[in-house]
């Protein structure tokens, strides 16, 4: 999907393929947007980090449709190393298409991925990688001490704590942009559009061992918003968790409760009204009243409505989604 | 006919959630019920994500006898995936699911093999003595079971219990998933099935806790309502949402027909004129709104139609 608008660029593949296939493989996939010469250094620190770690690596970076040199940097990089690479997207597509395209080029068993936005120390990718050999299959990096912008923070830490509280995770820095899990984690869980934000969530909900790790945040300029209205969407991403983590599989579960509520008022109102002009007590044309039980009338039938069409779609592809996670099958 | 080296005649499915106690006795009964009918079998245990030592016994079972396999799962996923989990491994040409909980006698087995080979398609257990606490468990369960029979067009005396035998076929075509376990005959029915039961032993509760609850009224009333609607509608949807838009929409004539009246003779005040207006105005924005929304529905079911139509027995 994603990989047919990019550009991989990649040296002795085949050669890196064959070698590595006995020990196991650190993939980091780096996300890489407008950084110039930054490139370099995070590269640099990156390969630093991971060479300390001893085992065996490779580097995805994804260059998300820069319009600067980014990719020109990262190809000079990688004519230096031979198990780095570089996936260019035609154009920008965001972050969860960005770590798709990564993961399809990447094949190993663990798997880092950074954004370049957060900004954070890629030297400390190992303290995830070690939290990952103690048995976790998902470590997301907590950045702290944190040098963002004071807005940044707070938005972050509402954020943080409403989706704690939706999901049951026990999280500091949900959405930070660093983690390290298992291949498997991010194979179980589906990643497009904004549901990159939630792997901890989604992860959780199938049952993963999740836990953090400290991560400085370097000094340096901050980019607001990557991706316009970043605020308001992160808001509107609460709605996502609780329909994920919830009632992915019944909507009508949702829809119909609400709906329900409305109808019973919308109901509740008209019989009112009803009884209310028989009567004869008073004329109810020019009461706003009205208007509003019948719109909730009308307004609830629909959403359980609505909640029957989602239960129809799931219904027809239920057979293609799977809402459990096996670990282990024993048969002989 | 393909010939497989090991072709297996029975699936037992069994999904378990926190049952350390009864794995092994559940074990050794269906050992010694299943051996005893020379026939191919499997026991098919899942592991619902339980927190105590249901899976580490379960291993060891496996270890000592092929029939038994295992699926553990990393977390409480219910019992809906965790059944539906145990259809898609099985491989019998007879699958049987029943609770973890010993209150389903494996010995009934024979009996629903032999209600089946009569050419059903499932036979349904039915808990005619039943051993639970009348008004906590039996009382509410029995109301249930009517309004459920009577919605899904299912004719049985227990729907809720357990114990059933299936048919390969019926069972591989299923959607079985959220907590639609409940309603499994129906599911089945819209498959096609031919169903019947058979009175089935029941025993009391030896350990474990239960973990069923009548708190759930409202999801049951609304999974009801969606099944209706799979039922009947499933393949004409725009149906069901036509009838209610024309419901909607004959609303919205008759105000409409007291508009005009009131246009054209004078009868109604400037007062009831408003209300009408109103009223035809809501009511054919939401008739019509409920047209499109059949038309969705329509466009769903004829993108989703992967599977073939209808349920056969074709012999070879």
């Amino acid at each position: 999907m994603t990989s047919n608008h990019a550009s991989v660029v990649n040296r002795e593949r085949v050669e890196e393929r064959s070698s590595q296939s006995a020990t196991t493989l650190i993939s980091a996939i780096l996300l890489l947007y407008n950084d110039g010469d930054r490139a370099r250094t995070i590269l640099e620190a990156l390969v630093r980090g991971l060479e300390r770690y001893g085992e065996e690596w490779e580097i995805i970076c994804v260059d998300d449709g820069s319009q600067d040199h980014t990719s020109r940097v990262v190809e000079e990089f990688l004519s230096r190393h031979r198990n780095v690479r570089l996936i260019r997207m035609r154009t920008t597509f965001g972050e969860a298409a960005g770590l798709d395209a990564g993961l399809r080029h990447s094949s190993g068993e663990k798997v880092i991925y950074m954004t370049s936005r957060v900004n954070v120390n890629p030297e400390q990718v190992v303290g995830l990688l070690k939290k990952l050999d103690e048995g976790f299959d998902l470590v997301v990096g907590w950045r702290n001490p944190r040098r963002d912008s004071r807005l940044n923070r707070i938005v972050s830490w509402v954020f943080n704590r409403m989706i704690n509280r939706l999901s049951g995770l026990k999280l500091n820095d949900i959405n930070s942009g660093v983690f390290a899990a298992r291949k498997e984690v991010l194979t179980a869980i589906p990643i497009y559009g904004d549901l990159n934000n939630f792997i901890p969530v989604m992860a959780k909900k199938q049952g993963f061992r999740i836990t953090e790790e400290k991560i400085e945040q370097l000094p340096g300029k901050f980019r607001t918003s990557r991706y316009p209205n970043e605020y308001i969407q992160r808001f509107l991403d609460i709605i996502t968790v609780l329909f994920l983590t919830r009632y992915s599989k019944k909507p009508i579960h949702f829809l119909g409760f609400l709906g329900a509520i409305l109808t019973i008022i919308g109901a509740a109102i008209n019989i009112y009204l009803f009884f209310y002009r028989i009567l004869l007590i008073g004329p109810i044309a020019g009461r706003p009243l009205l208007l509003l039980g019948a719109l909730l009338l009308v307004i609830g039938i629909q959403m359980v409505s609505i909640g029957l069409i989602g239960e129809m779609i799931i219904f027809t592809h239920a057979k293609e989604i799977k809402e459990y996670n096996i670990e282990e099958i024993i048969a002989r | 006919m393909k010939v497989r080296e090991s072709h297996i005649d029975i699936s037992v499915v069994i999904p378990l959630y926190n049952e350390e106690e009864n794995v092994q006795p559940l074990y050794d009964i269906l050992d010694e019920v299943l051996s005893g009918l020379g026939k191919e079998y499997e026991i098919i245990f899942i592991d619902d994500g339980s927190s105590d030592e249901t899976y580490p016994r379960l291993k060891a079972i496996a270890q000592r006898d092929a029939h038994v396999k295992v699926i553990k799962f990393r977390n409480n996923c219910g019992q809906s995936a965790a059944t539906d989990a145990g259809f898609e491994l099985a491989a019998g040409d007879v699958i049987i699911v029943m609770d973890g909980d010993l209150q389903n006698d494996p010995r009934d087995i024979p009996k629903l093999l032999e209600k089946l080979e009569e050419g059903y398609d499932l036979v349904s257990g039915w808990r005619k003595n039943r051993k639970d606490k009348l008004l906590l468990r039996k009382v509410p369960s029995r109301i249930a079971n009517r309004i459920i029979c009577s919605v899904t067009k299912v004719n049985l005396h227990d729907t809720g219990c357990a114990l059933k035998a299936y048919r390969k076929d019926v069972v591989k075509r299923i959607n079985l998933y959220g907590e639609l376990h409940r309603f499994l005959p129906a599911l089945a029915r819209i498959e096609g099935a031919r169903i019947t039961e058979i009175p089935v032993n029941h025993h009391p509760r030896k350990y474990g806790r239960s973990k069923y609850g009548i708190t759930r009224t409202f999801k049951v009333i609304m999974d009801l309502l969606s099944l209706n609607l799979f039922i009947k509608y499933l393949k004409k949807p725009l149906h069901f949402f036509g009838k209610i838009a024309l419901a909607f929409l004959f609303m919205a004539f008759l105000a409409i027909v007291g508009v005009f009246q009131g246009m054209l003779r004078g009868v109604y005040g400037p007062e009831e004129m408003n209300v009408l207006i109103s009223i035809a105005l809501v009511f054919t924005a939401g008739g019509l709104q409920f047209i499109f929304l059949g038309l969705i529905a329509n466009l769903i079911f004829i993108t989703g139609r992967k599977r073939k139509l209808y349920l056969a027995n074709i012999k070879e």
